[in-house]
C-alpha cells in the first residue's frame, strides 16, 4: 500500500499554480492545491481541481506505431525510432536539412523544448524549430523585443492585487487565466478601476467599472486614441519620457490624427468612455496592463503589441511594482518553450540565429557546426510543406489538425509529407496523417520544469508510471538523437538537461534543480547568488531607452462583406482547454460545455429566424460548420463567436491564415463570415 | 524526524496503535499533506497550514481495505469525521484522531467558538470567539440589503468547485450542483440556485472547518454564510451537527421521531 502526495505544476493555462496530485498504488484519485504555493495560494480553478481525470484514461496511446500502407499497426520502440531516424536520413541526403520541421510543443518541459530544439539544429542541422507560441505570443514576443528589450511579462501575478488600475484588452481572463482572474477581481472589489475592453462581454467586464467594446481589428485605433488624449490633456510622465525612452515625437505625431471622434467612427468606442479611460490609466499611481490573443491574433498584432507598450512608457508606468506590460500566456510553457530555443531565429536565451558570435557560442557548447539561416514558423512550414518544398515534419504534442488557421489547407500540407512522425499523449486529429507515432508521458508521469507566465520556472514531478510503453519526451528525443549518430544527448537525468540549458541561456544561468527544491526562482536569474527578477525593467531598459513606435492603424485583412457579412472572432472558454484532448475526456469539464456552440447577438439572430438553441451554419471563404447557436446580448453586433475546442464544429476550418509581416502568427481574431438556419 | 514529527509517530503507532498517519509535512519548501505507514519516517511534520484532512482522507480510504488510520484533526475535523462516521462512509473503528488545538489566529480567521478538540494531543488549548463581524452586520440591515450583498458576492464565482470539492461533508455521490435541471450549465458565473443549494445541503451538516472560503479563488465570505444558516437550523430544530450519534432533524418524522436506520441517510 502506497499513498503519495505529489507536488506539481499544473498542465493547463499560463498561471503555473502548484498542487498535489493524491496517488494510491500508481493511481490517481484527487488533486489537493498547495497552501504554501505563492500563485495559487490554496486556490485552483474547475480545471486544476480535474487535472488528474484525463490522465489515465483508457484511450491514451501505449506502444509506438508505423504505418503500413494506410493502416497504422503496433510496433516496438527500435523499429518506430529507426524507421524515423532512416526516413528523415533519407531525405536530409537528397533535399537538405532545411527540407525537415520539428515542431516543439509548449505543453512539454523546458529541458525537453530545449532538446527538441537541440536535435533540430545540432543533429539534423536546421533552424527549422518552432511551436505553438506562433499561434498565440508570438507577436508579443516581437513586439516587447522592440519596445523594451525583452519579450516577457515584465510584473508578476500577485502585484495584480495592489494595482489602483487594470486595463485588460483581449483577455477573457476569468475563464482563460481564473487565477489571474481572481486577482483582478480582489483588486476591484477593495476599490481599484479595472476597465475591459473586448469585443463580447466576459464575465470580467460584467464586474468591472469600465467596459468598453471594439469593432475587431481596430485595436491600434483605440490604443492610440488613449495615447492622444494623455499627450494633448497633458497626463504624459515627461520625466520618464526624457530619460528612459526615444521616439517620442514620432509618435505624438502619428497619434495627432486619432483624435477621440475619429476614434468613435473606426472602433465604435464611445469618445466619453475613451476620455475616461485614458485618465483613470495615466492618472491612477499604479496602472497595470494586461492582454492576451485578442490583441496578438492580428495580422498586425505586432503593432498592436508595440501601441500597448507606447501607453505604458508614456505614464511611466513600467518598472514599478504593479505597473507594466503583462501578457498572459495561455500554456502551461509556452513561455518555457521560448526561452528554451523552440523558436527558428532564437537559440535558447533569445540569442539570435543570425548573429555570428551567438552561432559561434553554440557551435562550441554542443561541438556541432550550426546552420546560420534562421528557420521557418509552423505557420510557413505548413505552407511549404503544402507546395512541397518541406518534406518531413517530426512534431511533438502539436494537434495543428484543430489549431490552426484554415484546417482544410493544413490536411492538404500534412497529407503531401513524405514523412510524418508524431508523438502524443493520446492520437489526435493530427496523429491520423502520421507514418509514425509515438506514445509520450504526460505531466503527471515525468519530472522536469515549467516557466509560468509571470518568469517563475516550476517543478514538474513523476507521480505514476506512464501508461504501458509511453516515454517522457526527453527520453524519445535522447533516444532520436543518439540514433541520428549526433553527440550531446546522453542524458540521464532532466535536471542534467537544465544544467546545459542554464550553461548557455544567461537568463536562466542561475537555475538549477537543487535550488528550485528550495526556492522559488523567477528569470532573469543569472548566477547562482543571484534571487531572481520579479519586475523587469527596474530603473530603466537594459537596451538604453525605450522606444516608442508609431504604428498606424489597417483594417483587418478581411472585412464583412456582401456574402460573408459577420466578423467571426475565436477563442477558449474556462472548461474546454484548446484541441480538448484532455479537457474533453474529463467528465466533469465536458458536463459543463458538451457542444461547440456559436454566440450570436439577438438583433444578428432575429433577421436570420435564429433562436437560442438552433443549429445554423457558418461559412466563411475557407469552409463550413454546423452547430448551435447560442442568442445573446453580451457579444457586439455583428460579431459572431466560436470556441476552437470541437472537433466536431471546428473553428479553424472557418479562419483566415492570413500573417502578421513580423511575427508570422494568423488573424484568428478576425475573418468575413455568413450565418444561416441550418 | 523533528520533535513535532516524533510525537506525532508515537501518538499513532504506539498509543493508538494505527497502521497509518496522516498529517502533513515541509517539502520542497512548501508544505504538504502526508500519509505515511508505520514504520516510515514523516520527515519534518508541521501544523501550521490547515489542510483539510478529512477531504484529503476521503479520496485515499476507497482504496485501503484494512488498518487504522491515524489523523491530526482540529475540533471542526473531529466533527467532520463524525458526521463521515454516522453517514457509514467511514467505519469509526478504523479512524484514530490526534488531536490538535487550533492557535488563536486560526481561530481568529475562523471567527471559531468551538476550538479545542475533546483530547488536545498536539498545541495549547485557547478560546473560542463568539462573534463573525459580517455576520452581525448582515443581521442588522434589511433583507433586501442583504440580498444585495450576496449576489455582489455570488457575481463573483468562477465555478470552480473548490468549496464543494474540498468540503469533509459533501458526500453525495451524484451532485445536485451538478445537474443542469438545478443549475443551468452555460457559463459562469452560475446563477443564485447554486450557491442557495449549497447554502440549505449543508444547513445540517457543515462543522464550520472554513475551507470552503479559504479556497475559495474570488474571497466570497461562505464562511459566514454557513454560519448563518446554521444559526436558522439551530434556532429552529436546536440542532448543531457534528455529533457522532444526533441524526439531523431534517431526516425525523413530523413528529420529532426518529426514522429506522436513517443515519445512514445523508
Amino acid at each position: 500500500m502506497s499513498v503519495k502526495h505529489v507536488l506539481t505544476t499544473c498542465p493547463y493555462c499560463g498561471c503555473g499554480c502548484n498542487f498535489y496530485l493524491q496517488v494510491v498504488d500508481n493511481r490517481l484519485v484527487g488533486v489537493v492545491p498547495c497552501k504554501t504555493d505563492e500563485i495559487g495560494q490554496g486556490r485552483l480553478c474547475i480545471k486544476g481541481y480535474n487535472a488528474y481525470a484525463f490522465v489515465q484514461n483508457p484511450d491514451r496511446l501505449t506502444h509506438p506505431m508505423v504505418r503500413d500502407g494506410h493502416q497504422l499497426r503496433k510496433a516496438t520502440w527500435d523499429e518506430a525510432l529507426d524507421r524515423i531516424v532512416s526516413e528523415i536520413k533519407k531525405i536530409v541526403s537528397k533535399h537538405g536539412p532545411d527540407s525537415v520541421v520539428v515542431f516543439a510543443s509548449a505543453r512539454c518541459t523546458n529541458e525537453e523544448n530545449y532538446l527538441m530544439q537541440k536535435f533540430a539544429r545540432a543533429a539534423i542541422g536546421t533552424n527549422n524549430v518552432d511551436h505553438c507560441a506562433r499561434l498565440c505570443h508570438a507577436s508579443t514576443v516581437a513586439g516587447l523585443v522592440y519596445s523594451f528589450g525583452s519579450g516577457a511579462m515584465t510584473n508578476s501575478i500577485p502585484e495584480f492585487e495592489n494595482a489602483d488600475c487594470i486595463l485588460v484588452t483581449g483577455s477573457n481572463t476569468l475563464e482563460t487565466h481564473p487565477l489571474i482572474g481572481a486577482r483582478i477581481v480582489k483588486a476591484l472589489y477593495s476599490g481599484a478601476k479595472v476597465i475591459v475592453v473586448d469585443p463580447r462581454e466576459t464575465p470580467l467586464s460584467r464586474l468591472a467599472q469600465l467596459s468598453l467594446h471594439q469593432k475587431p481589428g481596430t485595436d491600434i485605433a483605440w490604443i492610440h486614441g488613449i495615447a492622444n488624449v494623455i499627450i494633448s490633456e497633458d497626463l504624459v510622465d515627461k520625466e520618464f519620457v526624457a530619460t528612459k525612452t526615444k521616439h517620442f515625437e514620432e509618435l505624438k505625431k502619428v497619434v495627432a490624427e486619432y483624435t477621440p471622434e475619429k476614434v468613435e467612427k473606426l472602433t465604435g468606442i464611445p469618445k466619453e468612455k475613451l476620455m475616461e479611460v485614458a485618465r483613470v490609466y495615466a492618472k491612477s499611481k499604479k496602472s497595470m496592463i494586461a492582454y492576451a490573443m485578442g490583441i496578438t491574433q492580428h495580422s498586425n498584432g505586432t503593432a498592436i503589441v508595440k501601441s500597448l507598450a507606447n501607453l505604458s512608457m508614456l505614464t511611466g508606468h513600467i518598472g514599478k511594482e504593479s505597473t507594466g506590460v503583462n501578457p498572459l500566456r495561455g500554456q502551461n510553457n509556452v513561455q518555457g518553450a521560448c526561452d528554451a530555443g523552440s523558436l527558428p531565429n532564437f537559440y535558447p536565451g533569445y540569442q539570435l540565429v543570425a548573429n555570428g558570435d551567438m552561432k559561434a557560442k553554440f557551435e562550441k557548447a554542443w561541438g556541432q557546426t550550426l546552420s546560420d539561416k534562421p528557420g521557418l514558423t509552423i505557420t510557413e512550414a505548413i505552407e511549404k510543406a503544402a507546395t512541397g518544398e518541406i518534406k518531413a515534419v517530426i512534431t511533438f504534442g502539436e494537434n495543428m489538425m484543430i489549431s490552426d488557421p484554415d484546417i482544410t489547407h493544413v490536411e492538404k500540407a500534412l497529407s503531401n509529407l513524405e514523412f510524418f512522425a508524431v508523438a502524443d499523449i493520446f492520437p489526435t486529429e493530427t496523429s491520423k496523417f502520421a507514418h509514425v507515432v509515438l506514445p509520450a508521458a504526460c505531466y503527471a508521469e515525468k519530472d522536469g520544469t515549467f516557466t509560468n507566465t509571470d518568469r517563475k520556472v516550476r517543478r514538474v514531478r513523476k507521480a505514476v508510471d506512464g501508461p504501458g510503453e509511453a516515454l517522457p519526451d526527453w527520453e524519445i528525443v535522447c533516444e532520436l538523437g543518439r540514433r541520428y549518430g549526433a553527440q550531446g544527448f546522453d542524458f540521464n537525468s532532466v535536471s542534467d538537461i537544465m544544467d546545459e540549458f542554464a550553461s548557455v541561456a544567461p537568463a536562466y544561468g542561475g537555475i538549477s534543480f537543487d535550488r528550485l527544491e528550495k526556492e522559488m526562482l523567477t528569470w532573469p536569474c543569472p548566477s547562482k547568488d543571484h534571487a531572481g527578477t520579479r519586475i523587469l525593467h527596474v530603473g530603466g531598459f537594459k537596451i538604453g531607452k525605450g522606444q516608442f513606435a508609431p504604428v498606424s492603424h489597417e483594417p483587418p485583412a478581411e472585412e464583412p462583406s456582401e456574402d460573408y457579412p459577420m466578423i467571426l472572432t475565436t477563442g477558449r472558454n474556462l472548461f474546454q482547454y484548446h484541441t480538448g484532448t484532455m479537457t474533453r475526456r474529463t467528465p466533469k469539464l465536458e458536463r459543463e460545455s458538451p457542444e461547440p456552440y456559436v454566440e450570436i447577438h439577438k438583433a444578428d439572430a432575429k433577421p436570420l429566424g435564429v433562436e437560442d438553441g438552433d443549429r445554423v451554419r457558418i461559412s466563411s471563404r475557407r469552409g463550413s460548420i454546423t452547430l448551435a447557436a447560442r442568442v445573446t446580448d453580451r457579444i457586439t453586433e455583428g460579431v459572431i463567436f466560436v470556441p476552437f475546442h470541437y472537433a466536431e464544429a471546428a473553428a479553424n476550418m472557418l479562419t483566415n491564415p492570413v500573417l502578421d509581416p513580423i511575427a508570422k502568427i494568423p488573424e484568428l481574431k478576425v475573418c468575413a463570415a455568413r450565418v444561416e438556419k441550418a | 524526524m523533528n520533535e513535532l514529527g516524533k510525537k506525532l509517530c508515537d501518538i499513532a503507532f504506539d498509543k493508538q496503535k494505527a497502521d497509518y498517519l496522516l498529517a502533513m509535512r515541509e517539502e520542497s519548501g512548501n508544505v504538504a499533506p502526508v500519509f505515511i505507514s508505520k514504520g516510515e519516517d514523516i520527515g519534518e511534520a508541521n501544523i501550521d497550514y490547515p489542510y483539510q484532512l478529512v477531504t484529503i482522507l476521503s479520496r485515499i480510504y476507497p482504496w485501503l481495505n484494512k488498518g487504522k488510520i491515524a489523523i491530526v484533526a482540529r475540533r471542526c475535523d473531529e466533527k467532520a469525521l463524525n458526521e463521515t462516521i454516522k453517514r457509514g462512509l467511514f467505519d469509526g473503528n478504523r479512524i484514530a484522531v490526534i488531536g490538535l488545538a487550533c492557535s488563536k489566529e486560526q481561530i481568529k480567521k475562523c471567527r471559531c467558538n468551538d476550538p479545542v478538540p475533546t483530547k488536545v494531543d498536539i498545541g495549547e488549548p485557547n478560546n473560542g470567539v463568539n462573534t463573525d463581524e459580517l455576520m452581525n452586520k448582515l443581521q442588522r440591515i434589511s433583507p433586501e440589503e442583504r440580498m444585495d450583498f450576496w449576489v455582489r458576492q455570488f457575481k463573483k464565482c468562477n465555478k470552480c468547485f473548490a468549496c464543494t470539492t474540498n468540503c469533509p461533508v459533501c458526500f453525495c455521490e451524484d451532485c445536485v450542483l451538478e445537474e443542469r435541471t438545478f443549475v443551468a450549465e452555460k457559463g459562469i458565473p452560475p446563477g443564485l440556485s447554486f450557491h442557495m443549494i449549497r447554502t440549505f445541503h449543508l444547513a445540517d451538516k457543515c462543522i464550520e472547518c472554513g475551507e470552503c472560503e479559504r479556497s475559495c479563488p474570488v474571497d466570497i465570505p461562505l464562511l459566514t454564510l454557513r454560519k448563518m444558516a446554521l444559526k436558522d437550523i439551530k434556532d429552529l430544530y436546536n440542532f448543531k451537527p457534528g455529533d457522532r450519534e444526533t441524526a439531523s432533524p431534517m431526516l425525523t418524522t413530523l413528529e420529532g421521531e426518529l426514522l429506522e436506520d436513517d443515519t445512514h441517510v445523508c
